[in-house]
C-alpha cells in the first residue's frame, strides 16, 4: 500500500489534511442548454447541463401540481483508466438517484406544474469525489437556467486515511483509504441534502469528518457565488439609479 | 432615487432581515428574505423583489407574444411561444364558432413555420396556454427578421413608457414588434435591421447596467445608423 | 438532420431570407458559401486517455478520447489490431437528444465517422499486432457530443483525427511468444490524416459546413473524406433530396480544396506541421 500521509503530514499530492484540491468553476458554457456549468476538481472534469422547465415526454409522467425533476449522471468511456462501457452502470444509476434527491429540496418545483427539468452530468474525466463535484456544478447550471431555487446546493467529501481525518479525497485516497463521507448542503438553509458513508469511523471521527466536509462546502459555496456574480454582472457595481424601466407585472 | 437599496444576488442568498412586502422572485423564512434567482435585488418602499437575469418565459393572460406555428390538428394549431408550455390557437377562434374541419382549410390561414403576433387568451396552472390572433396588430407576420432575447430582459428593451423602443426605432428606421416572451420581429430596410439587431444584443447584454440608454444612443450614433 | 425525435421548424420568414441571401451568393450568418465557421482544436485535455481532443466548429462542440487495450484479433484478420469508433450524442448536447438508444441519425453519424478513419487506413493496424492470431492492441476511440449547432460529421471527424494523431501509447516488447509492457511511450502508427468535408445543397446552391438552421432547410447533404494524397476515402449522401452529376463533381473539388485547408489547420493546431 502507498503511504497516504508522509512524516511531514502531507498527502500524496502534497496537500495538508484539511486542504481542498485545486478547482475551477465556469457557468454558461454550452449554447443549447438552458443552463450549464463546468467544474474541474483535482482531475475531475465534469460538464453539467440543465434543460427545462419544459414539456414532459413521455406525457404520462406529467405531475399535475409540480415539476418533474430528472437527473442523469454519466461517465464518458474515456473518463477512467480502463475504458468504461457507455451503457449506464448500476453505480451511475444510484448516483443519479441520490443527486436528484440532493437537488430536489433546493428547487421550488411547485412553481412549474406539468413541466420537467432534466439535469445532465457528464463526467469527462473522473477522479475521487466526482458526485460531489458534479452536484456543485449542477446547482450552478440550475441557477444559470433561471429556475426558482430556495438555495444553492454544494457538496464536498471528507474521509479517513490511516486514522487521520482528511478533506476531499482524491482517487487513490478514496481507493486505498479507510472511509469516505460525501456531504451536500444547502448553505443558507443549513440543511444536509446528501450524505453517504463508505467505510468505518468512530462516532468522534464521524463528527470531525462531517464538520470538515461542511468547511469544504463553505469554501466551494463562496466560489459558486463568485462564479455566478462574475458571469452575470462582471465587475460592475450594482447601479444606484432605477434599472427596471418597463411596464411592471 | 432615495431609499432604494440594490445588490446582486444568487438563489438562496439573504437579501434583507425584517418585515417586508414580498415582490417577485423572493421568499421569506422567519423574517429573513431570500432570493430565488440570479439577479438584481431591490429594496424600496417596504418591498423586496429581485429582477432576474435568466429564466424561461411563463405566460400571463393578455401578454402580447410572438409565436411560431409548429404543428396543427383538425381543431387547433400548436404554437411555440418560447415557454415551458406549448400554446394552442383554436381553429374556432380564427374561423368563428361555425368552424368545420370538413369545410375550412387550416392551411389557408397558417402553415407550419409561420410566425404570428398573438395574445395569451387563457392560461392557468392546470392547462396549457391558449392564444388568440383577433385584435388590432395581431395575426400573421410575413416579413422582417426574428430575434430572441431572454424574456426577463424585455422590460428593459421596451423602456419606461416605451422610451427604449422609440430610441431604437428612431435610430434604425425599423419597426420593432416585441413579444413579452422575448421574441422580437424587426421590420425595415436591411441596413436598419442589422443595426437594430446589434442594438438589441447590446441591450440584452447590458440590461442590468445603469447607463444603458447612453450606451444605446452611442451605438446608434456610430456610422451605419439609418 | 434531426438527431432527436422532433424535426426543427424554421420560421417561414427565415426561409425566405435564406433563399434571398443564397441567391446572391451569401449566407444569413454573413459567411461565404464555402467558408467554415471558426474551428478550434485543443488536445491532451483528458490525462487519463492515451489521446484526446476537444473540437468546436462554431457552436458545435465534441470531445474524443482514445483508449488502448489488449485484445484478440478477428479470425479473418489475425495479423491486425482492432479499431473501434463509438459516438454518443449525449443528452446535454441538445433539447432534442434524450437518453436512451441512439436514433438512426446518430447511428449513421457514428458509422460515417468510423468509415472515414478506417478506410483512409489512418492507423496501420498491422503494426498493432503483437502475437498473430492471439494478441493485438485494440484502439477505442469514443466521442462525446457536448453541443450541437450543425455539422457534427466534420466536428467529430476532426476530433477523432486530432486525438489519434496526438495519442501516446505504451510500447510493448515481444520475445518468445511473450508480450511485455515497457516504460516507453510511443505514438500510434499513423499513416495519414483523413479530413471530411460536409456540404449541403439548399435549392441549387452548395454550401460547406451547414449550421443547425441550414441543416433543417437543406435538400441534400454530402460528406466526403480525403487523405493527404487527395484520395477520397469515404463518402455519404444524406437527406431525401438529390444532387446533379455536376454538383457531385463540384462537391468533389470543394472537398479536396477545403479538406486540404482544414488538414493544414488541424496539423498546425496539434503541432504536427
Amino acid at each position: 500500500m502507498t503511504t497516504l500521509i508522509n512524516e511531514q503530514g502531507l498527502r500524496v499530492d502534497g496537500r495538508r489534511f484539511d486542504q481542498l484540491r485545486p478547482f475551477k468553476l465556469e457557468v454558461g458554457v454550452l449554447r443549447n442548454a438552458d443552463g450549464s456549468a463546468y467544474i474541474e476538481m483535482g482531475k475531475n472534469k465534469i460538464m453539467a447541463a440543465v434543460y427545462g422547465p419544459k414539456e414532459v415526454h413521455p406525457k404520462h409522467q406529467t405531475l399535475p401540481d409540480r415539476c418533474l425533476l430528472r437527473c442523469r449522471y454519466h461517465m464518458s468511456p474515456f473518463s477512467v483508466d480502463t475504458r468504461k462501457n457507455p451503457a449506464p452502470s448500476r453505480r451511475e444509476i444510484e448516483i443519479s438517484k441520490i443527486l436528484r434527491e440532493a437537488l430536489e429540496p433546493a428547487l421550488i418545483l411547485g412553481d412549474y406544474p406539468r413541466t420537467a427539468i432534466d439535469v445532465y452530468l457528464e463526467v469527462l474525466q473522473s477522479d475521487g469525489g466526482s458526485r460531489c463535484a458534479g452536484l456543485t456544478a449542477a446547482a450552478l447550471a440550475l441557477a444559470d437556467a433561471g429556475i426558482n431555487m430556495r438555495d444553492l446546493v454544494v457538496a464536498c467529501a471528507a474521509g479517513k486515511l490511516g486514522g487521520q481525518i482528511v478533506l476531499d479525497l482524491s482517487d487513490v485516497e478514496d481507493k486505498e483509504g479507510d472511509a469516505d463521507l460525501p456531504v451536500a448542503i444547502m448553505p443558507n438553509l443549513n440543511q444536509v441534502t446528501l450524505l453517504q458513508l463508505d467505510g468505518m469511523m468512530t462516532g468522534e471521527e464521524f463528527k470531525t469528518a462531517f464538520e470538515m466536509a461542511l468547511q469544504g462546502c463553505k469554501t466551494l459555496y463562496d466560489a459558486q457565488k463568485a462564479t455566478l456574480i462574475s458571469k452575470y454582472f462582471g465587475k460592475a457595481e450594482p447601479p444606484q439609479q432605477e434599472v427596471q424601466e418597463g411596464p411592471e407585472e | 432615487m432615495p431609499g432604494v437599496t440594490r445588490k446582486y444576488v444568487v438563489p438562496g442568498e439573504l437579501i434583507v432581515d425584517g418585515k417586508y412586502r414580498l415582490g417577485a422572485n423572493v421568499y421569506a423564512n422567519q423574517d429573513k428574505v431570500y432570493s430565488t434567482r440570479v439577479g438584481l435585488a431591490e429594496i424600496s418602499r417596504g418591498e423586496v423583489r429581485v429582477i432576474p437575469l435568466s429564466g424561461v418565459y411563463i405566460p400571463r393572460v393578455d401578454d402580447f407574444v410572438i409565436g411560431k406555428i409548429t404543428d396543427y390538428s383538425a381543431f387547433a394549431w400548436e404554437v411555440d411561444i418560447a415557454s415551458c408550455f406549448l400554446a394552442f390557437l383554436p381553429a374556432q377562434s380564427v374561423f368563428g364558432r361555425d368552424y368545420s374541419p370538413a369545410q375550412d382549410s387550416m392551411l389557408d390561414r397558417f402553415k407550419v413555420g409561420d410566425l404570428i403576433a398573438a395574445k395569451i387568451a387563457a392560461f392557468d396552472r392546470t392547462r396549457d396556454p391558449l392564444v388568440s390572433v383577433s385584435g388590432p396588430g395581431l395575426g400573421l407576420i410575413n416579413k422582417g427578421e426574428i430575434v430572441k432575447i431572454m424574456s426577463t430582459k424585455v422590460p428593459r428593451l421596451i423602456g419606461k413608457k416605451g422610451s427604449m423602443i422609440k430610441t431604437v426605432e428612431a435610430g434604425t428606421g425599423c419597426r420593432l414588434s416585441i413579444g413579452q416572451n422575448g421574441l422580437i420581429v424587426v421590420m425595415g430596410p436591411p441596413e436598419g435591421i442589422a443595426k437594430a439587431l446589434e442594438t438589441i444584443r447590446l441591450i440584452e447584454q447590458e440590461a442590468h447596467t445603469a447607463d444603458l440608454t447612453q450606451k444605446v444612443e452611442a451605438l446608434l450614433a456610430e456610422s451605419g445608423g439609418a | 438532420m434531426a438527431i432527436g425525435k422532433k424535426p426543427i421548424v424554421v420560421e417561414q420568414i427565415r426561409k425566405t431570407r435564406m433563399a434571398e441571401f443564397l441567391s446572391k451568393g451569401r449566407r444569413l450568418s454573413g459567411r461565404g458559401l464555402l467558408d467554415y465557421r471558426p474551428i478550434k482544436i485543443e488536445t491532451g485535455l483528458i490525462e487519463k486517455a492515451s489521446g484526446s481532443a476537444k473540437v468546436s466548429i462554431g457552436n458545435t462542440q465534441v470531445i474524443a478520447g482514445v483508449k488502448v487495450e489488449m485484445g484478440t484479433p478477428f479470425p479473418d484478420t489475425p495479423d491486425q489490431g482492432l479499431l473501434i469508433v463509438n459516438t454518443e450524442v449525449l443528452p446535454i448536447s441538445s433539447r432534442n437528444a434524450e437518453p436512451g438508444p441512439p436514433s438512426e441519425d446518430a447511428i449513421e453519424l457514428a458509422r460515417v465517422v468510423d468509415r472515414g478513419i478506417r478506410e483512409s487506413k489512418m492507423i496501420d493496424l498491422k503494426k498493432l499486432c503483437l502475437l498473430p492470431g492471439k494478441k493485438v492492441l485494440a484502439v477505442f476511440i469514443d466521442v462525446s457530443v457536448l453541443d450541437i449547432d450543425g455539422n457534427l460529421f466534420d466536428t467529430i471527424s476532426y476530433a477523432c483525427t486530432a486525438a489519434l494523431a496526438t495519442a501516446k501509447i505504451r510500447k510493448y516488447d515481444v520475445a518468445n511468444e511473450e508480450v511485455k509492457a515497457t516504460e516507453e511511450m510511443v505514438p500510434l502508427p499513423i499513416r495519414t490524416t483523413p479530413i471530411s468535408v460536409t456540404m449541403a445543397r439548399i435549392e441549387d446552391v452548395l454550401i460547406v459546413d451547414p449550421d443547425l438552421e441550414e441543416e433543417a432547410l437543406m435538400d441534400a447533404r454530402l460528406t466526403l473524406a480525403s487523405d493527404h494524397d487527395d484520395n477520397i476515402c469515404a463518402g455519404q449522401k444524406g437527406c431525401p433530396g438529390g444532387f446533379t452529376v455536376e454538383q457531385i463533381m463540384q462537391a468533389r473539388d470543394t472537398a479536396l480544396v477545403k479538406g486540404k485547408e482544414n488538414r493544414d489547420l488541424l496539423k498546425r493546431e496539434i503541432g504536427l506541421a
